[in-house]
């Protein structure tokens, strides 16, 4: 997928996420990992590390020298996004208490990599 | 995760799928759907004694976090508790026909997630469709199931 359309899906999800409420703390966590990852991909594109013919996914789903190539690009916009995939797993899988602040993190993380993404704008 | 808490998970996406724009929010609607979906997946699993309904989230599959000794969540290897997606992992063994019902409607949401969602396929008022009527087939199914005497997982 090229930079733009990464960019439009990102800006439609955020807009959806604005929807949630305060009990939908999972969808907001989602929405940070689905829009999140358009943004990362834009970067990536946008540096010319990733063509449009290879988007990442899931930070997990990375082989080790994919996540230490795009690190190289940007450290701080790796560790977010695999931050918010870390917060899945207890909080839109599971039930652990503080899923409330679990969102309020994953939209600070999405924050920061939108911040990364506009930057790289023209 | 316990059936309570799959129900109270299904009851909130519903409830905001409901105030999102089917096309207009496409991706998060969907999202949700599918979400709703597999939760129910895995309360009916729990429910047919398929899988053990415990404090156990997974990361993979055959992965989960769990409580350690000091209380906080680490990565353990656990029997089939919850899947992460029908299929991830396959649950081994035969399974209620209801369940493999619910299955089987997930996979016609599963089908369009990775190009409408990820992939560069716009999402289409017919696909949106048929993904609503699949989850409103798996929500009947598991209202049904859960009106019945459920069973304890035996490994």
């Amino acid at each position: 997928m090229e930079a733009l359309d990464h960019r439009q899906r990102a800006e439609r999800i955020e807009r959806s996420i604005a929807k949630c409420g305060d009990a939908d703390h999972e969808m907001k966590i989602e929405g940070a990992m689905l829009a999140g990852t358009h943004w990362v991909n834009f970067i990536l594109h946008r540096m010319g590390v990733t063509k449009g013919d290879l988007d990442v996914m899931h930070s997990y789903m990375l082989t080790v020298n994919e996540l230490r190539k795009y690190s190289v690009a940007d450290a701080e916009m790796m560790a977010a996004i695999a931050e918010i995939e870390d917060i899945r797993p207890a909080h839109v899988r599971g039930n652990v208490p503080g899923g409330p602040a679990a969102a309020k993190r994953a939209l600070e993380l999405l924050a920061t990599l939108r911040a990364k993404a506009h930057k790289l704008s023209v | 995760m316990n059936i309570a808490s799959h129900l109270d998970k299904i009851d909130r996406f519903e409830r905001l799928r409901a105030r999102l724009d089917t096309m207009g929010d496409f991706e998060l609607w969907f999202w949700a759907a599918m979400n709703t979906g597999t939760n129910a997946v895995n309360a009916a699993l729990h429910h047919a004694g398929a899988t053990i309904a415990d404090d156990a989230f997974p990361t993979q599959p055959g992965v989960y976090l769990v409580p350690g000794t000091d209380g906080k969540l680490e990565p353990a290897f656990r029997p089939p508790g919850d899947v992460l997606h029908v299929g991830r992992p396959k649950i081994e063994g035969k399974l209620p026909e209801d369940v493999t019902a619910m299955m089987q409607a997930m996979e016609i949401i599963e089908h369009h997630r990775d190009p409408c969602i990820r992939g560069e396929r716009d999402a289409t008022p017919e696909i949106a469709a048929e993904c609503a009527q699949a989850l409103e087939k798996v929500l009947v199914l598991l209202r049904q199931r859960m009106s019945t005497p459920g069973k304890a997982w035996k490994p």
